[in-house]
């Protein structure tokens, strides 16, 4: 017992420097958006005050504005997070299945070359790119694809086009780590019991890369949920995201409390659709887990021996 | 400038003026709310407890820190600066309350000597003891300043601030898109509904958006009266909001070199900026419309806590010689209050100038912001716009 | 050996039957299968054996149809299955490393096979029950295959091939990852699972005495070609090349050349072979004598053949056999590996004399003339 605990405290203080950052960079943060977001802003001079405590910056936040731009958000994040996971999936099923092992390094590498630069810099190139005036809108014209400008930029489907570039790393990454893991025995092993490629991609490949699929979908929905980046560079009128009104009460008004608000209303969002979609999946696969159930049956055996035999 | 009462036209002496030229007010416009929330509780007494400023003693010393809006100065009149041996240390804001926020929270220690806020914010910043007395011996370039654009109702006798620059609202137009020759905010208002439908930009700020209506139907922009904002509201939330592309105060000076819009709420010297780099100025057109448009400025002061304030009066000193103003104005487009400035520009062969230095008739008519009662109910209209545009 | 088999009777029609014809596989400039013939008839349990690299892997998996071959053609049960992708083919295989699907328990794994083949449910339980049962893993049908032993893994691996009932089953080095003892288990249930379902095994080794006791017949294979065909007791006794005679037990190797007179002059002397002529007089030859057929004495045997005087370097004592290193009087190594029961162990260091008879001499071509026998 004694020499339990005693390695118990060891492991802990071995610990110490994962708790201790988990407590200084993301615990206390946390604690402390929550703490102003009861508070307010009481004049010009002060981000914040908490000397009277409110929900009144929760009732704020129910504004038309912020629940139309959190509906755009949601909608922007889930279907940035489906293209990202439909060019993904194929992707690195490519990757770690058809590329010679000698390509892949290469291969991956490339994938991360947009993560060289900067994020704002390389949101910037496709507003660029995306202008009327910009070089691709010049090019389709010239091969008369289109008949006037490109007019994509500053609208929704420029925003979608942006977080999808920005974050599909996020997604290839995980999920090309698991599809190798999977490795290609289980892939022959499927083969060789009688599954064409496409079943064996359904019944092994993509249920041994769940793990990496959930987590380049978490990877990719949770940041992109809170970027404002892409959007404040692409978006205009329309493409508007929360992480943008959450900024601007950060930086420009300075109104912590709202700004935490805010923080925190995105937060319980994110928690609620990653809750609601992972109950839906575990749901999916109870069902399919007990479609594939065996039931034994050793009545049968006989019977079975005798069809056999006689075969 | 040159009219008979600019200084009426600059600084009404009997409001407040609200002037956020580049606020980027979020969707909700809360900068709004809590400049009303302030009004009430300006001079509040939140000057205690700051750090001390140096006094100064003729050492300029060889550090310097500014904080200003963001590529709102010449490189190059900050290298000759540098060049007398002070390292200048340039960081930048995006908002006023972002420069009051960082000055109030740090009580004097944030280390900024020369900071620029915009003249409506003067006599709260100082009540509030975020701005230093200007020692006016140590700036002795102050006579090159015309003194139509000193003594500001904001700050009488020029104790706190001097002028740096200030411009107008307007807006700019793609000549290929929309043929006809616009003069008006009414224009403005027909364009955005037909030619420039789906390609027009409005700055994200609520007074300006809300005065494009009232101006436009010849209201006074800072009119109070509820049944005029409704009629706004009913305009520009069921006219004129799902022509919008985007509500973005910043936009303007990629947005005309990269042709996305047909139709841009502007300010003047935005608007210069964006034809300059555009490889067609000839195509874009910038409107000071009629009747009425707001009118600003931006001003150098001394923040309190300095710890340069030599160096700090030097800096504001050299950028008030006439080279300094004329290098200014031709590189952020503004009008920086300098006397004799549009003779100079002129006679340096200025490009665009008469989106710098607008015509006698046209500073008749400008009128200055003006914060009220009614901010709140402004900002209202501006949210519904955006989600409207945005649906 | 060859001979053997072009000899076999037809088996192309008969349902577990492999025809290799002329099989070659490159991998760039590299060869792993160098023309390759081979007939496996029908229930018999037929092992490929070999050291790493000689492509016995890659014949089982162009059987398998993992890998197709650059020429030849492979016959299963009379038709030929070049193009044929796995899923199509009447065989199953059982992994090296089991490859069992870790999402799935022991019976999913099973029925895995069988739910391709729209197995209805209640055929699908009874047949897997039969598999789990037939290799004593029934009452592990639920659980994760991560839970179980290597011998677990093993066995579950071979159930869930055998419950498709292929016509051919595959296995490739399945009990290299297993210990010894549980080896030797495995080896007897296997031979005894495969005369009881009567399909027919291609087994892949590298451990010649795991092939010994199971085959009916042994491919041995080097370099991408076969060696030898034929059964444990043929390859063990009358090995085709030189390679075979030292893969196949413990071989002493010495150079040497033809005298003509049904004897081999050596570096110690002449030796005595039974077949000492079957290669012309004056050619450089292998003179092949088993370990286990030394006769180790500290007295000189009563004879004048195939006798050398040795000394006694590091002794083993390896349960059934006591191993001597000799060194003869001309420097070369020699292993000889005798009963204990003779008497006690010679202590190193000792002279001693090592016999053999004409009889356990065999006689190969010198592959490497200039450097046999050092």
């Amino acid at each position: 017992m004694s020499k339990l605990s005693r390695n118990s405290v060891g492991v802990a203080a071995l610990a110490f420097p994962t708790w201790a950052y988990l407590a200084f960079f993301f615990i206390i943060p946390v604690a402390l958006v929550l703490w102003y977001s009861f508070g307010f802003k009481p004049d010009l001079f002060t981000a914040h005050d908490n000397s009277v405590l409110s929900l009144d910056r929760y009732f704020e936040t129910a504004d038309p504005t912020f629940l139309s731009t959190f509906w755009n958000t949601l909608q922007i994040a889930g279907v940035g997070t489906l293209i990202c996971l439909l060019i993904g999936v194929p992707f690195a099923y490519w990757l770690a299945v058809k590329v010679p092992s000698r390509w892949r390094a290469l291969l991956l590498a490339l994938v991360l070359v947009p993560f060289w630069t900067n994020f704002l810099v390389r949101t910037l190139g496709w507003q660029i790119l995306l202008a009327p005036e910009g070089f691709l809108s010049d090019a389709l014209q010239t091969m008369h694809l289109t008949t006037g400008p490109l007019s994509i930029l500053y609208t929704r489907a420029a925003v979608q086009l942006g977080v999808v570039y920005n974050y599909l790393p996020l997604m290839v990454m995980p999920l090309f780590v698991a599809m190798d893991r999977a490795g290609a025995s289980l892939r022959e092993a499927s083969r060789d019991l009688g599954a064409n490629r496409w079943r064996t991609l359904w019944q092994v490949t993509l249920p041994l890369a769940a793990p990496g699929i959930a987590s380049g979908c978490l990877l990719v929905f949770i940041p992109l949920m809170g970027d404002y980046i892409t959007a404040s560079v692409l978006g205009g009128a329309q493409g508007n995201m929360v992480g943008q009104l959450v900024a601007n009460q950060f930086n420009s008004a300075q109104n912590w409390a709202l700004g935490s608000a805010m923080a925190v209303v995105l937060m319980i969002f994110i928690l609620l659709t990653v809750a609601i979609v992972g109950a839906v999946i575990l749901a999916v696969r109870a069902v399919l887990r007990h479609n594939r159930r065996v039931v034994m049956d050793r009545t049968d055996i006989e019977s079975a021996v005798i069809e056999e035999a006689a075969a | 400038m040159h009219g008979n009462n600019p200084l009426k036209v600059l600084a009404p002496a009997d409001a407040v003026p609200w002037i956020s030229r580049r606020a980027l007010l979020g969707g909700f416009g809360v900068v709004g709310l809590s400049i009303a929330a302030s009004a009430g509780l300006s001079g509040c007494g939140r000057s205690q407890g700051f750090a001390a400023s140096a006094v100064p003693n003729g050492e300029v010393g060889n550090q310097l820190n500014v904080y200003s809006w963001g590529d709102y100065e010449d490189p190059e009149d900050i290298a000759d600066f540098e060049a007398t041996g002070v390292r200048v240390q340039l960081d930048s804001f995006g908002s006023n309350e972002e420069l009051i926020a960082k000055l109030a929270a740090t009580r004097g220690t944030s280390g900024y000597d020369v900071i620029v806020p915009t003249g409506v914010y003067i006599p709260q910043m100082a009540a509030n003891g975020l701005l230093q007395p200007l020692e006016h011996a140590l700036i002795p370039n102050m006579a090159n300043l015309d003194p139509e654009y000193l003594d500001q109702a904001w700050d009488p006798g020029n104790k706190y601030s001097l002028p740096k620059a200030w411009g107008t609202t307007g807006y700019v137009y793609d000549t290929r898109i929309i043929k006809r020759e616009l003069t008006s905010w009414q224009d403005f208002l027909d364009a955005a509904s037909k030619e420039a439908a789906g390609k027009t930009a409005v700055l994200e700020d609520s007074w300006e958006v809300v005065a494009i209506y009232l101006a436009a139907k010849h209201h006074d922009m800072n009119t109070e009266d509820p049944t005029l904002l409704d009629a706004a509201e009913d305009y520009l939330v069921n006219t004129l909001a799902k022509n919008i592309r985007a509500f973005n105060s910043t936009i303007v000076s990629t947005g005309i070199p990269q042709g996305t819009f047909a139709l841009m709420q502007a300010f003047n010297g935005d608007a210069r900026q964006g034809m300059l780099s555009s490889s067609d100025p000839e195509r874009w057109k910038f409107v000071f419309p009629t009747p009425t448009a707001n009118l600003w400025m931006d001003n150098w002061a001394v923040a309190t806590g300095t710890q340069h304030p030599d160096a700090a009066y030097a800096f504001i000193n050299h950028m008030l010689t006439p080279e300094a103003a004329l290098r200014e104005v031709q590189y952020i487009g503004y009008h920086t209050g300098a006397k004799g400035l549009k003779e100079a520009a002129l006679a340096d062969k200025m490009e665009l100038p008469d989106l710098v230095f607008p015509p006698h008739d046209v500073l008749d008519r400008l009128k200055s912001a003006v914060l009220n009662e009614a901010q709140e109910r402004r900002v209202q209209i501006l949210n519904r716009m955006e989600s409207k545009a945005g649906a | 050996m060859t001979q053997q088999s072009t000899l076999a009777p037809p088996v192309a029609t008969e349902a577990g039957s492999v025809q290799v014809r002329n099989v070659v596989k490159r991998y760039g400039t590299a060869t792993a299968v160098a023309g390759v013939n081979l007939d496996v008839r029908s229930g018999e349990f037929l092992s490929l054996l070999g050291p790493s690299g000689c492509g016995k892997t890659t014949l089982l998996r162009m059987i398998a149809g993992f890998e197709e071959p650059d020429e030849g053609d492979i016959v299963l049960a009379g038709s030929s299955v070049v193009g044929v992708p796995p899923h199509k083919r009447p065989v199953n295989t059982v992994f090296q490393a089991y490859a069992l699907f870790p999402h799935m328990s022991v019976a999913e794994n099973v029925a895995y096979g069988l739910r391709q083949r729209r197995t209805s449910r209640a055929e699908i339980g009874a047949r897997v029950t039969e598999a789990l049962d037939l290799v004593q893993m029934g009452t592990f049908a639920t659980r994760n295959p991560k839970m179980l032993s290597g011998g677990q893994q093993q066995r579950v691996a071979l159930a869930r091939a055998i419950v498709n009932r292929p016509k051919v089953l595959l296995l490739d080095e399945p009990m290299s990852a297993l210990d010894r003892k549980l080896r030797e288990e495995m080896q007897l249930e296997l031979k005894l699972l495969q005369r009881r379902l009567g399909i027919t095994f291609v087994f892949v080794t590298h451990d010649q005495a795991e092939a010994l006791s199971m085959s009916d017949r042994i491919v041995v294979m080097l370099d991408g070609r076969v060696q030898q065909v034929g059964t444990a007791e043929d390859i063990y006794t009358n090995p085709a090349t030189s390679f075979v005679a030292g893969f196949i037990g413990k071989q002493n190797f010495i150079a040497g050349t033809v005298a003509g007179n049904g004897r081999l002059v050596t570096a110690d002397g002449e030796i005595a072979a039974a077949d000492a002529d079957a290669a012309p007089a004056g050619s450089a030859v292998l003179a092949a004598v088993r370990a286990e057929s030394i006769t180790v004495s500290t007295v000189r045997p009563d004879t004048d053949v195939n006798v050398v005087k040795a000394a006694v370097g590091a002794v083993s004592f390896l349960g059934e056999t006591i191993q001597y290193q000799l060194t003869t009087g001309s420097g070369h190594e020699l292993l000889a590996r005798v009963p204990p029961l003779h008497g006690e162990l010679l202590p190193a260091g000792s002279t001693v004399w090592c016999s053999w008879a004409p009889a356990h001499v065999q006689v190969f071509p010198n592959p490497h003339p200039s450097t046999g026998g050092q």
